[in-house]
């Protein structure tokens, strides 16, 4: 079934993505990338290199951290729920099942686009800055958040309450879906919540790139504040969870301004790339 | 548990995981986490530890002493143990106010009649603070024997408390050693009519013919600082409050006198329901059936024109109000505040109803011997308790946590009773003079209980019970009138103006577990710990035989003969001989309690 | 103690004062304070001088992934001990986490948990026998001891008949009367099962052998099985009582020498026959059976297992460590004797059906299991007796039986591939046992949701583990799908851990017994799949006065459809010994 999940994902994005392509990136950007994507890989080249680093350590994590944070987590399941009590039940009164297609869609497909798409869009940026500052604050939302996670362990609201939530939990109605996340997750994994940081830095990025990508900025911040909410309505996350995340979002699009291109690598290691480059004959192909 | 109190060797292993877990780099090194937690983390990896909660040798010399060889045998099993030493009053504290303690020695008051077990052991005393059930002890099977013990009597009675003993014998929530001789001596020049059996009560006091003060040497300085009835800490047996109150009735060497009560009548009536019984817990319909069928009455009339000691009338409504207020000493206000003694006295009265002002009819839940125990509580005045109260209720918030608010915690000095003595002065430490009452009903014609001591009494407070020896024969005293230690006895001069008074009293000492909480709550381990005792060499050595080993906390006829003291304890006999424990067997019991050692000889549990 | 929940927390002086610090120390050296909440407590009681506070508890129970009822049972639960003051809070773990705060940590106030029950009385003996108390496993996570309740544990064992049936009530009314867990329901089992390929027990489902003699049609050669319970695809040890649930498969992988059926009967299975005569079992056993890597299973390998079983450390005379499975089963054989290769002779301290049971343990190969007898974390380290041997940790992949079906492979937390052992006794001419009908056997791990959706799509033939009730009702039965109902003995149940006040005082536990209102929770949680009980036995062995009438005959329900009367309750408190304050807070020194 997982398979069949990665697919319909797959498909969706690859509908998704070229449309959005066209409609907000543009012809024009496309042909400049085109002429100048080496150039901009070879400066972005660390940055990626550090954020498939840290997902990598993300994947690897998923099969032990577990078990690390069983020996050294703090259970904080009931202070959550002690703390807010049955305040995502709150959604109960809006609840209807054209909305919770709505949001299970959007927890899905939404956040999946909303994180792959301005990749794309912000590589087509002459500007190579703000594309490494997005990956480094991705970066730095899954490290934070895979200490997060083994220092805390928690269920969502699913796990504690499912008879009132029985009608809009994600797994209930569309059990396929965990197969999908329990691939990236395990259940104890809900602060923060990742899906909310993750959604708000790229709604905070649009907002930063509102001149360059003017149609982007209102569909990101629709979308992220849906993810956020979907998070809640669909019972994954407690609202102190997605509070985290906003936090930790904030944190990160700080701390990425700070550490871009503070240490410059081609300082640190001049030389070496320069021989580096020297011994990778392609980027230089049409030089 | 991640971070239970462990050995070091596992805690630095843990902490080595921590520091690696900051870094995302390590884990990878969690893989063999899963195992190690397996092995490290369990319950009970850890050295079993106890306390043992004892007096200074100032305080009592038995009493460290039991409780020292008690830990040299806990130590030699492999059982951490820490002395906990306290000073009297704050030894009953920690054990019946605080209850925090694992193990206690003590010297428990006990009473004439075994119906002291109700108070001692009843289930729904678990909960409360005071002398009832300190040590927490829950079995239902027991609530139901006690409860059945109060309302029979004869050979009934007798078969059911031995089935409490026998139980007791099993279960162990406390350990009875020993019954201790009481030794006191006197002067023979001053004063005559010495008692022995009596000294420990009002009578001892009364009835002794000789000119001026008697001074009396007492190596408890607590009756110095305290004199509230209510107080569990300040005493462990009444002598004082004896005198300074009067109740309905009185004991005298085992038999019930009326005292207070002029006239004591007992009748039975036929019960409608067994309704209204909402403190006695359980009702299921057995129980209810037994129960409803008679009910004893008692019509008491006061004696005439008792006054207390500060002049104001004692009537039938003080009796009332003393029940009454005894049962919650809030009176309604707060949460319901028990005393901290009396508590099964207490229960046993079902309702109190004032006729006029010297006559009342008391119901009572069960049958004579429960019942007249009932009636030996001190009457207190309830002009003096009701205005304490109104005075607390007055200054606003108003709360009584059980044996921890005033009017239980006073020091109620100067006390206000209608006892034969009156207090009249005191030094903290030092000394309490009581002066002869003169309104009491012992000084008039027709009462033939014995006239107390027309100057008074004074009480030096005398630690040491050999300096206490040597006072008395010096002529400086006339008599000791706390029990001596044992080792004093020997001391004693062989001399015509002395006369030395013996008698076996019922308090004993006895080791209490707090079987709350693990692993006291499991009677195994109680047992084995009892088998650690050896009350015949603790009896030779350490009482120099001025006492009486028991297996049972109560005496004489109520023993059950499987009971009965034969050289050793019949059911829980000490591991070892003459005093020098066998470790390998002694060890094995805990084994086959389900309790387990490590390599080093340690037995394992501590949580 | 986990942070966050006010777990039991000792109050003796000289001890609490004592773990404190050191536990204070603990966290300072390392630079964390983890499990806040336990210390402050703590430590806040050492320096207030009045420290009865609110009763406050937790419960300890599974997540909704793993157990749907549980979580709720204990919400219910939770929303009716608030209404009478009590302040409570959650302790939610994973199954293995559950397992070892409360099986071996002893770290709970009260647990709402699924116990495995057992089709005899006899598993009483283990769950309550008070020398259990300080054990790691399912043998009394309670801590209660009650000498009379040992002593009518120990009799029922060795009778008989009428009279054991005498012993077992009194068993039964004593642990009525003072409730060391509360029985609350037997959940129905439905497993969703697709027809058109395999012939289906209805009855036999309930136990191992269900996967056994399932008459595939002819071009059927898998077995496929979803389980929603991912732990046996990371531990398939038959000794990790942390890791075993209620899946069928260690038992595939394993044989023993008897096997029991849903109807609690005991047959002959690697054992051939097997003779009773008082107190002796002549056991004879089956020729030539290999174990999966080809070694001879002899006599020499049961006895081994019986020794193995009752002290893992054979080489220290000192200690035993017993096994933390199996613990009742192997009490009962005092001694065993290789006649020769195939015959075997156990000496049995117990009446014949307690007696019996014994030959229901796994045999374990003694080549490789010797080995695993060292401590787990070899010489020198931390030890303890019990459940430090690498028998006991090792997650032993891959298992090596010699059971019907044995080990392919697995993927950790996806799914577990086994195939027919050929070599099973089994499959021999002239045995007529259930034989392992397939050539191979594959279980997925799905999410509770999906794995019946999976049997309806054809992409599995049954659902190994029992059907959460909020989807019993709404299968889709028109195709080859169907819904099979088997025995259960299993029942959910709330637990005290009775070592600590207030929990240790059977009045006070009889009290929030009767806060649980087991007819209207079956109702509401179960959807009424379930039957509510009051005492913890099949129904052969429910003595008439404990018989469910309506309502729980020992411990009635204070109150009316799930709606407690708060009044009554306050009342049954008082008269119980605990005090209310002015707020209407229960009040209990912890």
């Amino acid at each position: 079934m997982l398979a069949e999940v990665l697919t319909q994902v797959a498909l969706v994005i690859g509908i998704l993505l070229p449309v959005s392509v066209l409609v907000f990136i543009g012809r024009e950007r496309l042909v400049r990338t085109r002429a100048e994507w080496r150039d901009r890989l070879r400066t972005n080249a660390p940055v990626i290199a550090v954020l498939l680093v840290v997902l990598l350590i993300n994947r690897v994590a998923r099969q032990t951290a577990p078990k690390l944070s069983r020996e050294i987590g703090i259970h904080l399941t009931a202070t959550f729920y002690n703390v807010e009590g049955e305040f995502i039940l709150l959604f109960k009164s809006v609840e209807t099942p054209e909305l919770t297609a709505y949001f299970a869609s959007v927890y899905v497909f939404g956040y999946t686009f909303l994180l792959i798409f301005p990749v794309i869009a912000y590589f087509m940026l002459s500007d190579t800055r703000i594309f490494r500052r997005l990956l480094t604050a991705y970066a730095l939302n899954y490290a934070i958040g895979l200490v997060l996670y083994i220092l805390i362990i928690a269920y969502g609201p699913r796990n504690v309450m499912p008879a009132e939530l029985t009608e809009r939990m994600l797994y209930d109605t569309n059990p396929q879906y965990q197969y999908l996340t329990r691939e990236v997750n395990t259940n104890t994994n809900v602060f923060p919540s990742l899906h909310t940081s993750l959604s708000a830095t790229v709604a905070a990025f649009a907002s930063m790139t509102r001149s360059a990508y003017p149609k982007w900025f209102p569909i990101a911040v629709v979308l992220g504040a849906s993810v956020a909410l979907s998070t809640m309505y669909l019972g994954i996350h407690w609202g102190i969870d997605v509070a985290a995340g906003l936090v930790l979002a904030a944190t990160c699009v700080v701390l990425s301004d700070k550490l871009v291109d503070r240490w410059s690598l081609s300082d640190l290691f001049g030389d070496r790339l320069e021989r580096l480059s020297d011994r990778l004959p392609w980027l230089h192909r049409e030089e | 548990m991640n971070w239970s109190p462990s050995s070091p060797d596992d805690g630095v292993s843990r902490r080595s995981f921590l520091a690696a877990g900051a870094a995302a780099g390590a884990v990878t090194a969690s893989g063999c986490i899963d195992s190690v937690r397996n092995v490290v983390e369990q319950a009970g990896d850890n050295q079993m530890t106890l306390s043992i909660t004892t007096l200074p040798a100032d305080a009592d010399r038995q009493n460290v002493q039991i409780a020292r060889r008690l830990e040299a045998n806990l130590e030699a099993v492999g059982i951490d143990v820490a002395l906990d030493m306290r000073s009297p009053s704050e030894l009953l504290k920690t054990v019946l106010i605080d209850q925090e303690f694992d193990l206690y020695v003590g010297r428990h008051p006990a009473d004439y009649d075994p119906d002291f077990l109700y108070d001692a052991l009843h289930s729904t005393f678990a909960n409360e603070r005071g002398w009832q059930n300190p040590f927490g002890f829950a079995n239902m099977y027991f609530d139901t024997l006690l409860e059945e013990q109060r309302r029979v009597d004869g050979e009934q009675r007798k078969q059911r408390l031995g089935s409490v003993l026998h139980g007791l014998a099993q279960e162990k929530p406390f350990e009875p050693i020993c019954f201790p001789d009481e030794h006191r001596i006197a002067r023979t020049d001053g004063f005559e009519g010495w008692d022995e059996g009596t000294l420990g009560s009002r009578h001892g006091y009364l009835g002794l013919e000789g000119d001026g003060q008697l001074h009396a040497l007492a190596t408890d300085s607590r009756m110095t600082r305290n004199l509230n009835p209510l107080s569990a800490t300040a005493r462990e047996r009444e002598t004082m409050i004896d005198l300074l109150y009067d109740s309905l009735l009185s004991e005298r060497n085992g038999e019930l006198v009326p005292w207070l009560a002029e006239s004591v009548e007992w009748s039975a009536t036929p019960s409608e329901t067994a309704s209204g019984d909402d403190t006695n817990g359980e009702k299921d319909d057995a129980n209810a059936d037994e129960r409803g069928d008679e009910r004893r009455t008692v019509s008491i009339t006061l004696r005439e024109d008792c006054r207390f000691h500060d002049g104001e009338p004692l009537t039938a409504s003080d009796v009332a109000f003393t029940y009454r207020f005894l049962e919650d000493t809030s009176l309604g206000r707060a949460p319901e505040s028990p005393a901290p003694r009396y508590r099964g006295q207490v229960e046993m009265v079902e309702s109190v109803e004032i006729e006029d002002d010297r006559r009342l009819t008391i119901t009572l839940r069960g049958e004579t011997p429960a019942g007249q125990r009932a009636l030996t509580v001190p009457i207190l005045p309830k002009h003096v308790w009701q205005e304490l109260i109104d005075q607390r209720a007055a200054s606003g918030e108003f709360s009584a946590p059980q044996g921890r608010w005033v009017a239980v915690t006073g020091d109620h000095i100067p006390p206000v009773g209608s006892g034969p003595y009156r207090y009249e002065s005191h030094t903290e430490d030092e000394q309490l003079v009581l002066e002869r009452y003169d309104d009491h009903f012992t000084l008039r014609e027709d009462v033939d209980l014995g006239e107390p001591v027309a100057a008074g009494l004074r009480f030096t407070i005398e630690p040491g019970s050999a300096a206490a020896v040597r006072r008395v024969s010096d002529g400086s005293g006339d008599l000791t009138a706390s029990i001596l230690d044992a080792y004093a006895i020997g001391g004693i001069p062989d001399s015509s103006d002395i006369t030395e008074l013996t008698a076996t009293h019922r308090s004993f000492y006895h080791i209490g577990f707090n079987v709350r909480n693990a692993p006291l709550s499991n009677p195994h381990f109680r047992r084995a710990i009892t088998q650690l005792i050896d009350k015949e060499t603790i009896v030779d050595e350490v009482f120099y035989d001025y006492a009486t080993p028991t297996a049972t906390p109560v005496a004489d006829d109520w023993v059950p003969s499987s009971l009965e003291w034969s050289g050793e304890d019949p059911v829980t006999p000490f591991v070892g001989s003459n005093g020098r424990l066998n470790v390998e067997a002694a060890k094995s019991a805990f084994e086959t309690a389900g309790f387990r050692y490590d390599d080093n000889g340690r037995l394992l549990g501590g949580y | 103690m986990n942070g966050g929940s006010a777990a039991p927390n000792r109050t003796d002086p000289g001890d609490g004062g004592l773990s404190v610090s050191r536990r204070g120390a603990l966290a300072a050296a390392a630079g964390l304070t983890v499990s806040t909440s336990g210390c402050i407590r703590q430590v806040r009681d050492i320096l207030m001088p009045d420290n009865i506070h609110q009763l406050s508890l937790t419960i300890t129970t599974l997540p909704t992934d793993s157990d749907r009822e549980s979580i709720r049972l204990s919400r219910e639960l939770a929303d009716v001990f608030e209404a009478v003051g009590i302040d409570v809070s959650f302790d939610i773990r994973s199954p293995v986490d559950f397992r070892r705060t409360v099986l071996y940590d002893h770290e709970f106030d009260i647990c709402i948990v699924e116990h495995p029950g057992g089709t005899d009385p006899d598993f009483l003996y283990e769950a309550l026998h008070s020398v259990y108390t300080d054990e790691s496993g399912w043998q009394n996570p309670f801590g209660y001891t009650n000498l009379t309740v040992d002593d009518s544990l120990e009799t029922q064992r060795q009778l008989e008949g009428e009279k054991r049936r005498e012993a077992v009530t009194d068993v039964l009314e004593a642990v009525a009367i003072e409730q060391p867990f509360v029985p609350i329901c037997i959940p129905d089992q439905h497993r969703a099962v697709r027809t058109d390929r395999f012939d289906w027990d209805e009855r036999a489902l309930a136990t191992p052998q269900g996967y056994l003699d399932l008459d595939p049609t002819p071009d059927v050669s898998t077995l496929r099985v979803t389980h929603t319970d991912s732990r046996p695809t990371t531990n398939l040890n038959p000794l990790a009582v942390d890791y075993r649930g209620q899946g069928p498969f260690v038992d595939l992988l394993y044989d023993s020498l008897a096997t029991e059926t849903a109807d609690g009967e005991i047959e002959p299975w690697f054992a051939r026959s097997w003779e009773w005569d008082a107190g002796t079992i002549d056991v004879r056993l089956r020729t030539d059976c290999p174990f999966h890597d080809g070694e001879p299973m002899t006599a020499e390998d049961v006895a081994f297992t019986y020794r193995f079983l009752a002290d893992m450390h054979p080489d220290d005379a000192e200690t035993s460590a017993p096994a933390p499975r199996y613990r009742g089963l192997v009490e009962a054989v005092d001694s065993v004797d290789v006649v020769h290769r195939d015959r075997l002779e156990l000496r049995i301290d117990a009446g014949r059906p307690v007696g019996e049971r014994a030959l229901l343990v796994p045999i374990l190969p003694a080549h490789i299991w010797r080995e695993r007898a060292s401590d787990a974390n070899g010489p020198g380290g931390a030890t303890i007796a019990q459940g430090t041997t690498e028998a006991v940790v090792t997650d032993n992949i891959e298992p090596i039986g010699s059971g019907p079906f044995q080990f392919v492979s697995r993927t950790e937390g996806d799914g577990l591939t086994l195939e027919r052992f050929d070599g099973h006794f089994t499959l021999r001419s002239g045995v007529a046992l259930p034989a392992p009908s397939v050539d191979e056997l594959t279980v997925s791990i799905d999410p509770p949701g999906s794995a019946v959706q999976r049997v309806i799509d054809d992409t599995a033939d049954v659902t190994a583990s029992p059907l959460e009730t909020n989807v019993v009702g709404s299968v889709d039965q028109s195709g080859s799908t169907r819904v099979l109902e088997s025995p259960s003995w299993s029942f959910y149940c709330l637990g005290f851990n009775a070592r600590d006040a207030p929990f240790s005082n059977p009045r006070f536990r009889r009290v929030i017994a009767q806060l649980i209102d087991k007819e209207w929770l079956v109702d509401e949680v179960f959807r009424g799949y379930a039957r509510p009980i009051a005492t913890p036995v099949t129904e052969e062995w429910v003595p008439e006065s404990l018989e469910w009438n309506g309502t729980d005959p020992e411990t009635p329900f204070l109150g009316t459809d799930g709606e407690v009367d708060e009044d009554a309750v306050e009342a049954a408190f008082e008269s119980a010994g605990f005090r209310y304050d002015e707020q209407g807070r229960l009040r209990v020194r912890q």
